[in-house]
C-alpha cells in the first residue's frame, strides 16, 4: 500500500513556542453553498423557467438548507496563512544533498548533508514512524518523527489520535545537550470549530510556562473567525496577547487576517490557473516597528517537472527557486538564489533529493 | 616570476568540449620531419583543461556571434565575496578560417563594470612570425603592457616577450623562450626571465621538456624558482585524468593536484573534479540543456583545511 507522509515544518511563533503544524490537514471545503432544491422544467412543457437559487423564504427552509449543507470544519489554526506561505521560495545556501529511504510501510529513514558556505556543515539524520490506527485516507497515527544532528541536537514529535476528535502532539527541541522547547497540545475538532491547547516550556521548579489557547470558528462555509490567547509566566513578570484571526475563502482565492496586540499580519492566497499561484503577504510588529510587505508567485510546469518560485519583498529581497525533477531517476534538483539590494548581500545554493 | 598573464575568458576553455579536432598535432608526424612543438605557453596546457575552474556566486554568459569575424558576449557575475560586476568581451577574427583555435589571430577586448580593461592583440605577421600585445588594466591604472612576438620553425618556437617595460622607473621584464622538437615526441626548451627594477636585477632560467604519446604527456619545467610536472592521460573517450606537482621557492611550499574530467556525450553533460594536497576538492558539472542554446554549470569547492565551500551557478547561453 502507498504510504503518502505529510510534510512537516516547524513554525517558531512568539514566545518561542514550537508548533509543529499537525500532518495532513483535513481537505479545504468545497466552500460552495448548496444550492437550494429548485423546479427543473423539461423543454417544452409551456411552465415559466423558476430561478435555480431561491431565496430563503423562511426559518423552515434555512434549517433545511442548513442541515443540506453543514458548516465545514475550519481546519487547524496554524493553517491560515498556510496556503500564501507555501507559495514563497524557501531561503538556502551551501550544498544539501538529502536521501530518503523508506524501509516499510510505517517506517521512513531520512539522511541530510548540508555543506554551507556561511556557518558549519552538518549532517542530519532522521527518522519517522507512522502506527497502524487509520483516521483518513491517508492519516495514520501514532506518528512519531524524530531527528538527530551531528553535533547531538535533537527534534522530536509524537503525534497522536487519542479520542475520536481529539489529537494530541508532544514535541521535544534539544540544542547540543541542553532542552529548548517541550511542549503538548491538545487539539478538538468539532463539527464547525477548532480549538488548540497548548502548554509550552512548562518549568516547576522555576514556575514558567507558556499557555497558547487557539480557537477558529466557521461561521459560513467561506468565512472563519477565531482567536489565539497566549499567558507566559516567569518569575517576576507574566502577560498575556490576545490576537483575532479571520479567514475567507472564495472560489480560487483565500483572504487571511490576523490582528493583535503583536502586529498584524494579512495574507491573501490566490490561484490564477492549474499552473500560477499568487500570495501577497503583510507583516507588521510592534515589537520590532516595522512593517514588511511580500509578493510571491509559483509557476507549476508538470510537463517539464518543473516548479519556479519566486518572490520580491519590501526589504529589497529578490529570491527564486527551481525545483526540477530529473526523471527518470529518483533525483529532484534544486537551485536557489537570493540577492538583498539594500545590504547588497547575495546568496545561492542547490540541492540535490534522492528517494 | 616570468608567468605571462594570460586572458580571464579564453575561448579555448569555454568551447564545448565535444570538439570533432584531432588530438594535438604536435604529435603527427609530417613528412618524416619533426613537428612545430608549439608555443611554450601551451606545454601544461593539456593537463590543465583537465582540472575543474573556480565557480563562486551566480555567473550568466550571453554569447552573440554578430558575424564569422565578430563575437561578442555579455557576462553578469553575482557574488557573495567579491563585488558583483557586469563584463562586455568582444572578439573580432582577423580571418574565420580557425574560429576555435586558442591562438587565432584576433582582437580582443574585454571591459568591466568598474572600468577595468583587458585588450589582447594576436596578430600572425607572416606565416612563421606572430606578434601578441597584452594591456590590462585595474580601473584606471595600468597593470599590465606586454608585447610578445614568435618565431616559428619549421621543429622550433622561439618567442621574445617585453613585460611592463617603464622609462621612468626604469624597470622592464624581458622573457625569452625556445622550444625545439628533439624527436617525434620528445620537445625540449628553455626559458629565461630577466628582470630590471630601479634597485635590483636579476635572471632566471628554466629548463622545459615534453614527452608525448598518442594517450598521455607528462611534461616538466624545472629551475631556480621552483619546478612544475604534470601528467596528461587520456583513458578512453571519455575519461582523461591530469596530475600536477608544482613546486616554489620563493614560497617555500609545494602542491600536488589529482583531475579528472568525464565526458558523457549522450547526456550532454561534463564533469570535472580536482583533489588537492592542500585539502581542497573541488567539482564542477556541465550540462547542455538541449534543445536551447544554453548551457548549465554547477560547482562546489570545499577547503577542508580552512572549513570554507565555495557554490556556484552559471548559465551560458548561446
Amino acid at each position: 500500500m502507498q504510504l503518502t507522509l505529510c510534510y512537516f515544518s516547524p513554525v517558531l511563533i512568539m514566545g518561542s513556542v514550537l508548533a509543529a503544524s499537525s500532518p495532513n490537514p483535513p481537505p479545504p471545503a468545497s466552500g460552495g453553498i448548496g444550492a437550494a432544491p429548485g423546479l427543473t422544467v423539461p423543454p417544452g412543457f409551456g411552465m415559466p423557467s423558476v430561478s435555480p437559487v431561491l431565496p430563503p423564504i423562511g426559518a423552515a427552509s434555512g434549517q433545511e438548507q442548513e442541515a443540506d449543507s453543514p458548516l465545514p470544519n475550519p481546519g487547524a489554526f496554524d493553517e491560515c496563512h498556510r496556503k500564501c506561505k507555501e507559495v514563497f521560495p524557501m531561503q538556502m545556501e551551501g550544498v544539501r544533498l538529502f536521501v530518503n529511504k523508506g524501509l516499510s510501510n510505517h517506517f521512513q529513514v531520512n539522511h541530510t548533508l548540508l555543506l554551507s558556505t556561511t556557518g558549519d556543515s552538518t549532517y542530519r539524520f532522521g527518522a519517522t514512524y507512522v502506527g497502524t490506527k487509520q483516521m483518513g485516507p491517508a492519516e495514520f497515527f501514532p506518528v512519531m518523527v524524530g531527528d538527530m544532528d551531528n553535533s547531538g541536537s535533537l527534534n522530536a514529535q509524537i503525534i497522536h489520535q487519542v479520542a475520536n476528535r481529539v489529537r494530541s502532539k508532544l514535541a521535544f527541541q534539544t540544542q547540543q545537550n541542553k532542552f529548548v522547547n517541550w511542549q503538548g497540545d491538545a487539539e478538538i475538532k468539532g463539527e464547525d470549530f477548532t480549538a488548540t491547547v497548548t502548554l509550552g516550556n512548562p518549568d516547576v521548579l522555576v514556575g514558567s510556562g507558556i499557555v497558547v489557547t487557539h480557537y477558529l470558528q466557521s461561521i459560513t462555509p467561506a468565512l472563519a473567525l477565531g482567536g489565539e490567547l497566549v499567558y507566559h509566566r516567569r518569575p517576576g513578570e507574566e502577560g498575556t496577547v490576545v490576537s483575532l484571526v479571520g479567514r475567507y475563502t472564495g472560489s480560487n482565492y483565500i483572504a487571511t487576517l490576523t490582528l493583535g496586540s503583536a502586529g498584524a499580519h494579512a495574507s491573501y492566497y490566490h490561484k490564477a490557473n492549474e499552473q500560477l499561484q499568487l500570495g501577497v503577504e503583510y507583516e507588521a510588529s510592534t515589537r520590532m516597528q516595522d512593517t514588511s510587505v511580500s509578493f510571491g508567485y509559483q509557476l507549476d510546469v508538470p510537463k517539464a517537472n518543473l516548479l519556479f518560485k519566486g518572490s520580491v519583498d519590501s526589504n529589497w529581497v529578490v529570491g527564486a527557486t527551481l525545483e526540477k525533477k530529473l526523471l527518470p531517476l529518483p533525483l529532484s534538483l534544486v537551485l536557489c538564489t537570493f540577492l538583498n539590494h539594500q545590504k547588497n548581500k547575495f546568496q545561492c545554493g542547490f540541492g540535490i533529493t534522492i528517494g | 616570476m616570468g608567468s605571462v598573464l594570460a586572458l580571464s575568458s579564453s575561448p579555448g576553455r569555454q568551447n564545448w568540449p565535444f570538439s570533432t579536432d584531432p588530438p594535438p598535432s604536435h604529435w603527427d608526424r609530417r613528412d618524416g620531419r619533426l613537428p612545430n612543438p608549439g608555443s611554450f605557453h601551451s606545454l601544461h596546457r593539456s593537463c590543465k583543461d583537465v582540472f575543474p575552474q573556480q565557480i563562486e556566486g551566480v555567473k550568466m554568459i550571453l554569447n552573440k556571434t554578430l558575424s564569422s569575424f565578430f563575437k561578442v558576449s555579455h557576462t553578469l557575475h553575482l557574488s557573495a565575496v567579491s563585488p558583483s560586476y557586469y563584463r562586455f568581451h568582444v572578439e573580432h577574427l582577423q580571418s574565420d578560417d580557425y574560429s576555435k583555435d586558442k591562438d587565432a589571430p584576433a582582437l580582443i577586448g574585454e571591459m568591466d563594470s568598474s572600468g577595468s580593461l583587458n585588450a589582447h592583440a594576436l596578430l600572425h605577421l607572416t606565416e612563421r612570425v606572430r606578434a601578441r600585445t597584452v594591456f590590462q588594466t585595474q580601473q584606471s591604472q595600468f597593470v599590465t603592457w606586454q608585447f610578445e612576438t614568435e618565431y616559428r620553425g619549421n621543429d622550433f618556437t622561439a618567442a621574445v616577450t617585453v613585460a611592463n617595460p617603464d622609462i621612468i622607473r626604469e624597470s622592464v621584464i624581458l622573457v625569452a623562450h625556445f622550444l625545439q622538437s628533439v624527436s617525434s615526441g620528445l620537445v625540449v626548451g628553455g626559458e629565461l626571465v630577466y628582470h630590471r627594477g630601479r634597485a635590483e636585477e636579476g635572471g632566471i632560467l628554466t629548463l622545459a621538456g615534453q614527452y608525448s604519446r598518442p594517450n598521455w604527456v607528462a611534461t616538466l619545467n624545472a629551475g631556480k624558482g621552483g619546478a612544475h610536472a604534470s601528467y596528461y592521460h587520456r583513458a578512453n573517450k571519455q575519461i582523461q585524468v591530469g596530475v600536477e606537482f608544482e613546486a616554489s621557492t620563493r614560497t617555500q611550499e609545494t602542491t600536488t593536484s589529482f583531475g579528472y574530467q568525464m565526458e558523457l556525450p549522450e547526456a550532454n553533460m561534463v564533469f570535472r573534479g580536482m583533489i588537492n594536497s592542500r585539502c581542497i576538492i573541488g567539482g564542477v558539472l556541465e550540462k547542455r540543456l538541449t534543445p536551447l542554446p544554453a548551457t548549465l554549470i554547477m560547482g562546489a569547492f570545499v577547503n577542508h583545511r580552512g572549513d570554507k565551500l565555495q557554490v556556484g551557478l552559471g548559465i551560458n547561453v548561446g
